[in-house]
C-alpha cells in the first residue's frame, strides 16, 4: 500500500514537472504567435489598389499602365457610389446650390447692366430674377416636399421666357432641375435627422475609397488614399453599412452598443441604393490582390507610421548594436584572454571577477542612466561632440552591458581550446603572445563568435539603456554617429503606448515588433546551430 | 652577444631562421611580454573602470537630491508629486519601491516553482535527446527582447484581462507579474538546472540504491545537495524581475500607489524602473526631479549590487560544497 503511494507520487511529480515544461514552451508559443502572425501581416497581406496608387504616387514603385486600367476599372462602380452620394447631398444639404443660385443673381443683374437696354426693361428683369431667386432659395430651404416642388416648378414655368433666354439665368433652371431630381426620393421633413448620418457614412466612404476624385487633395498624406488593405477595407465597409448606436437596455443600466444596418437608417430615401451597392462591389472598387511587401523592412515610413516600413529603425538598431559589439569584442576578448592566460587566483583576479559580475547584475534603466550622466553630459562634450543623445553614445551604453556576456563566452570559449594545442606552439618555442594569438584565440574563434552573435542580440533588443542616450520616436534618418536614431526596440514601445497615428495601423505595430523579434531570434538561432555544430567538432564527429 | 657560443642547429624542413633564439632577442622577448601583460592588464581594468564610475557619476547626480531632502522623505512617505509647483514637489519613493517589490514578487511565486520544475526535467526525467531540444526554447525565451514581452502585455494580454476575465483595467500587477514570470523562467532555469546537473550520479545512485523513488530522491536528496545554487538561481530571477524596465513600464499601470487591500493584485503600481524610464526624458538638466530620480536608480543600483554579492556567496559556497553538511 505504501509503495503504490510512492508510486503514486511519484508519477504526479513526474506530471507536475512535465506540465511545467509544457508551460514553459506554451509561454513561448504564445507570446511569439501573436507577433508574427499578425506581424507578418505588415509584410504579406491582400493590397488593394489605393496601396498600389500609393507606392506609385509615394515611392515611384510600381506599374503605372496597369494601375491607371485599375483605376478605370474600379471608378466606373465608384462613380455609381459617389453619384448617389452627390445627389442625396445635393438634397440633404443644398448649400452649394444656395451659394451657387446667390452667385447667378449676382452675374445676371452685371450682365443686365452691361447690356444696353431700357431702364424700366433692365429693373424688370432684374426684380425676375429676384423673384426667382427668393423661390429657388424658399424651396431649398424648406421641409415640406411639395412646397419645395410647387417653388421649383413656378421657377420652371419661366424657362421659356424670352428675355432670360441665352441669359445666365439659364442657371436657374439647371439648378431647380437639379434639386427637383434630388428631392424626388426623399422625405425632406426628416432631413434634418439624416445629416449625421449622412456625414459619417461620407466619411466612412471617403476613409474606404480615398478622397472623391476632383475634390483638393488632403494635406496628410494618409488621408490621400483610401483603404490600402483589404482587412482594413472590411473594417470600412462595416463603417458604411452599420452604425452604431448606443441603446438602454432599462433605466439604471448602462448603455449599451448595437449595430443598426443603414439600409434600415436611410429606408426610403435614395441614399438606400448605396449599401447594397456597396456591399455586392466593395471588391470591384478596391481589386484586393496578395502583396507580397517586403520592401517594408526597407521603406522608410510615411505619414507617422500609418503608411510605409521601418527603413530607418532596422538602419538604426543595426549601427547601434554593431557599433556596440565593435567597442565591446576587443575589450572583452582582450579581457578574457588575460583572465585565463595572465591572472591568477589572487585578490586582483578576484576584484576584477566580482566586477565583472557586477556589471552583469546592474540593471539595464541604471545604464541608461549612466550613458546619460557620462556619456551624453560628460564625456562626449568635453570632447568636442555636440550634447544631446548619439548613436555613439548609445553604442557605448550597450557595449558596457553586454561587456560581462562578451566576456564570459569569450573565457569559455579560450578554456574550451585543448591544452595540447597551447603546450605544443609553447614547446616550440613561441611567446604566450604569439601563442595566444595564433593559436589559442583562431582555435576559440568560433566559441567567441557565438558569444558576440548572442550578444548582439542582447544589445539589438535592449530599450532601457537608450532610451535617454540614443533614440527617438520620429526623425530623420541620422546622416553622423552624432546624431539620435530611431530603433527597432524603442519604436516598438512608442507605437504599442505612445503613438496615436500607429494605433490606426495595427499591422504596423505588429510588424515593427515582428521585425525585431526576428532579427534577434534569427541571431539567437544562428548561434544555437553554430554551438551545435562546435560540440559535434569537439566530440570528435 | 659575440662571443657567447654560437650553436647553431641546422634549419628543420620549413624554417628559414634558426630554432634557438639569440639572449637579446630572448630579453627583447621577456620585456615584450611584460609590457604586453602590463596593456593587457590595463584594457581589462575597464570593467573595474566601468563599475566605479557608474557609482561615481549615479552618486554623484543622486547626491544633491540626499543633501536637500531627508531620508525619511525618500523612504516613508508614498507621496510622489515630483511635477507639482516649484518648491512643493514630493518625493516619497515608498510607493515605487512597493510597486517594485509587488511585481518582483508576484513573478517569483509563478517562476520559481515553474523554473525548479523545468530545470529538474531537462536534468533528470527527459532523456538527452529531448532535453537538446528543449534547452532552446528556454534560451529562445531568455533571448526575446523585454520590449517584445511588454508588446504582448499590452497588446494582447491587457484586452484579453480586460473584455474577458472583467479588470477594470488591463495594466495591473496581475499582469505584469504573469510575463515578468516568464522572463525570469529562464535565469532560474538555467542556473538551477547547472547546480542540479553538478551533483553528480554518485548521490543519485546511492539514493535509487536506498529503494527511493525518482520523485523522492529528488526531493529529498538532489535539490537539498544543490540547494544554493537554486537559491542563487532564485537571486538571479529576483534580480531580473526587479531591474526589469519596459515591460513594467508598459503594463503595470503606473499608478504611484500601494494597492489597497494589500492582496487585491488588480491594481495599478508604480515600479522605480518604470518611475525613471517615464519621467527622465521630460526633466530639465539639474532639476530636483532629475536628482531624485538617480536617487531611485541609486537605490535599484544597490539593492542589485547586494542580490549579487548574496547571488556569488551562494555560487561560491555551492562550487566548494561548503554548507552542504547539516
Amino acid at each position: 500500500m505504501r509503495t503504490r503511494l510512492r508510486q503514486i507520487a511519484n508519477t504526479l511529480f513526474t506530471l507536475a514537472a512535465l506540465a511545467s515544461v509544457v508551460l514553459v514552451v506554451a509561454a513561448l508559443v504564445g507570446i511569439l504567435l501573436p507577433m508574427i502572425w499578425r506581424g507578418s501581416g505588415a509584410v504579406a497581406f491582400q493590397g488593394t489598389v489605393e496601396f498600389r496608387r500609393m507606392q506609385i504616387e509615394q515611392l515611384g514603385r510600381g506599374d503605372r499602365k496597369a494601375l491607371q486600367e485599375e483605376m478605370e476599372q474600379a471608378n466606373r462602380l465608384r462613380d455609381q457610389a459617389w453619384g448617389m452620394l452627390d445627389r442625396f447631398a445635393a438634397a440633404m444639404d443644398p448649400s452649394d446650390l444656395v451659394t451657387r443660385v446667390r452667385q447667378l443673381h449676382r452675374e445676371f443683374s452685371t450682365q443686365i447692366d452691361n447690356r444696353d437696354l431700357r431702364r424700366d426693361q433692365t429693373t424688370q428683369l432684374k426684380s425676375l430674377s429676384r423673384s426667382l431667386r427668393d423661390k429657388l432659395l424658399a424651396a431649398m430651404d424648406t421641409q415640406d416636399t411639395s412646397a419645395a416642388t410647387a417653388n421649383l416648378d413656378e421657377v420652371l414655368s419661366h424657362a421659356e421666357d424670352g428675355p432670360l433666354r441665352g441669359t445666365v439665368a439659364a442657371g436657374y433652371f439647371d439648378a431647380a432641375r437639379h434639386y427637383r431630381d434630388a428631392i424626388s426620393g426623399v422625405d425632406l421633413a426628416r432631413r434634418d435627422q439624416y445629416v449625421e448620418p449622412y456625414r459619417q457614412v461620407r466619411s466612412a466612404v471617403e476613409a474606404l475609397l480615398g478622397p472623391r476624385p476632383g475634390k483638393p487633395l488632403p494635406a496628410l498624406v494618409m488621408q490621400r488614399y483610401g483603404a490600402t488593405r483589404w482587412d482594413q477595407a472590411r473594417e470600412h465597409l462595416a463603417n458604411v453599412l452599420w452604425a452604431r448606436e448606443w441603446v438602454a437596455d432599462g433605466p439604471g443600466r448602462p448603455l449599451r452598443q448595437v449595430a443598426v444596418p443603414r439600409e434600415q437608417q436611410f429606408a426610403g430615401t435614395e441614399l438606400a441604393g448605396l449599401f447594397p451597392l456597396m456591399r455586392d462591389n466593395a471588391a470591384g472598387m478596391l481589386l484586393p490582390r496578395w502583396t507580397f511587401y517586403w520592401q517594408y523592412f526597407i521603406d522608410d515610413s510615411l505619414s507617422g507610421h500609418y503608411f510605409g516600413g521601418v527603413g530607418p529603425e532596422v538602419i538604426g538598431t543595426l549601427l547601434i548594436t554593431v557599433l556596440a559589439i565593435l567597442f565591446a569584442m576587443p575589450i572583452g576578448v582582450i579581457t578574457a584572454g588575460y583572465l585565463i592566460e595572465c591572472a591568477g587566483d589572487g585578490p586582483l583576479t578576484r576584484l576584477l571577477r566580482m566586477c565583472i559580475n557586477t556589471l552583469a547584475g546592474v540593471p539595464s534603466i541604471v545604464f541608461g542612466l549612466f550613458g546619460l550622466a557620462f556619456f551624453v553630459i560628460y564625456l562626449l562634450p568635453k570632447l568636442g561632440a555636440p550634447q544631446g543623445s548619439s548613436i555613439v553614445s548609445g553604442a557605448m551604453t550597450l557595449a558596457l552591458l553586454v561587456l560581462p556576456v562578451v566576456i564570459r563566452a569569450s573565457e569559455e570559449a579560450i578554456r574550451s581550446v585543448p591544452s595540447s594545442y597551447r603546450e605544443a606552439s609553447l614547446a616550440l618555442g613561441a611567446s604566450r603572445l604569439h601563442c595566444f594569438v595564433t593559436v589559442t584565440l583562431p582555435a576559440a574563434m568560433p566559441g567567441i563568435l557565438t558569444g558576440l552573435i548572442l550578444s548582439m542580440s542582447r544589445a539589438a533588443g535592449e530599450t532601457a539603456p537608450i532610451l535617454f542616450t540614443a533614440a527617438v520616436a520620429m526623425g530623420p534618418v541620422p546622416s553622423s554617429l552624432l546624431e539620435p536614431t530611431r530603433t527597432l526596440s524603442y519604436s516598438s514601445y512608442d507605437m504599442a503606448v505612445g503613438d496615436r497615428m500607429a494605433a490606426m495601423a495595427p499591422h504596423n505595430q505588429y510588424g515593427m515588433v515582428m521585425t525585431l523579434v526576428g532579427i534577434v531570434l534569427l541571431l539567437n538561432i544562428v548561434a544555437i546551430v553554430l554551438r551545435g555544430r562546435m560540440a559535434r567538432k569537439l566530440r570528435g564527429q | 652577444m659575440e662571443d657567447a657560443p654560437q650553436f647553431v642547429a641546422e634549419p628543420a624542413a620549413g624554417f628559414n631562421r634558426p630554432l634557438l633564439l639569440s639572449a637579446g632577442r630572448d630579453r627583447f622577448g621577456w620585456a615584450l611580454g611584460h609590457l604586453g601583460r602590463a596593456v593587457l592588464g590595463l584594457i581589462t581594468g575597464t570593467s573595474v573602470l566601468a563599475v566605479v564610475l557608474i557609482f561615481v557619476f549615479i552618486v554623484r547626480e543622486a547626491w544633491p537630491f540626499f543633501a536637500q531632502r531627508s531620508l525619511a522623505e525618500a523612504f516613508g512617505s508614498t507621496q510622489w508629486y515630483p511635477q507639482a509647483a516649484a518648491g512643493q514637489e514630493q518625493f516619497g519613493m515608498l510607493a515605487l519601491i512597493v510597486g517594485s517589490l509587488y511585481v518582483t514578487a508576484g513573478a517569483l511565486v509563478l517562476a520559481v516553482p515553474l523554473g525548479i520544475l523545468t530545470a529538474v526535467v531537462l536534468s533528470d526525467i527527459v532523456p538527452f535527446g529531448l532535453r537538446q531540444a528543449i534547452k532552446p526554447v528556454v534560451e529562445l525565451l531568455a533571448a526575446i527582447p523585454s520590449v517584445a514581452f511588454g508588446f504582448f502585455a499590452v497588446k494582447v494580454l491587457a484586452p484579453f484581462m480586460q473584455t474577458h476575465l472583467g479588470f477594470t483595467t488591463g495594466a495591473n500587477i496581475l499582469n505584469s507579474s504573469l510575463v515578468l514570470a516568464v522572463m525570469a523562467i529562464p535565469t532560474i532555469v538555467s542556473v538551477a538546472e547547472d547546480s542540479l546537473w553538478a551533483v553528480g550520479r554518485d548521490l543519485r545512485e546511492a539514493s535509487f540504491a536506498c529503494g527511493a523513488t525518482r520523485a523522492e530522491t529528488l526531493v529529498k536528496v538532489v535539490i537539498p545537495a544543490a540547494h544554493n545554487g537554486i537559491l542563487a538561481a532564485i537571486v538571479l530571477g529576483m534580480m531580473r524581475a526587479i531591474g526589469e524596465t519596459m515591460l513594467v513600464w508598459m503594463a503595470s499601470g503606473n499608478a504611484a500607489q500601494i494597492p489597497s487591500p494589500w492582496w487585491d493584485l488588480s491594481q495599478s503600481v508604480r515600479t522605480m524602473t518604470a518611475t525613471i524610464a517615464g519621467e527622465m526624458g521630460e526633466t530639465p538638466q539639474g532639476s530636483i526631479q532629475r536628482h531624485a530620480l538617480f536617487a531611485v536608480g541609486l537605490i535599484l543600483l544597490v539593492f542589485s549590487l547586494g542580490l549579487n554579492l548574496l547571488t556569488e556567496t551562494l555560487l561560491r559556497r555551492a562550487k566548494t560544497g561548503k554548507g552542504d553538511r547539516r
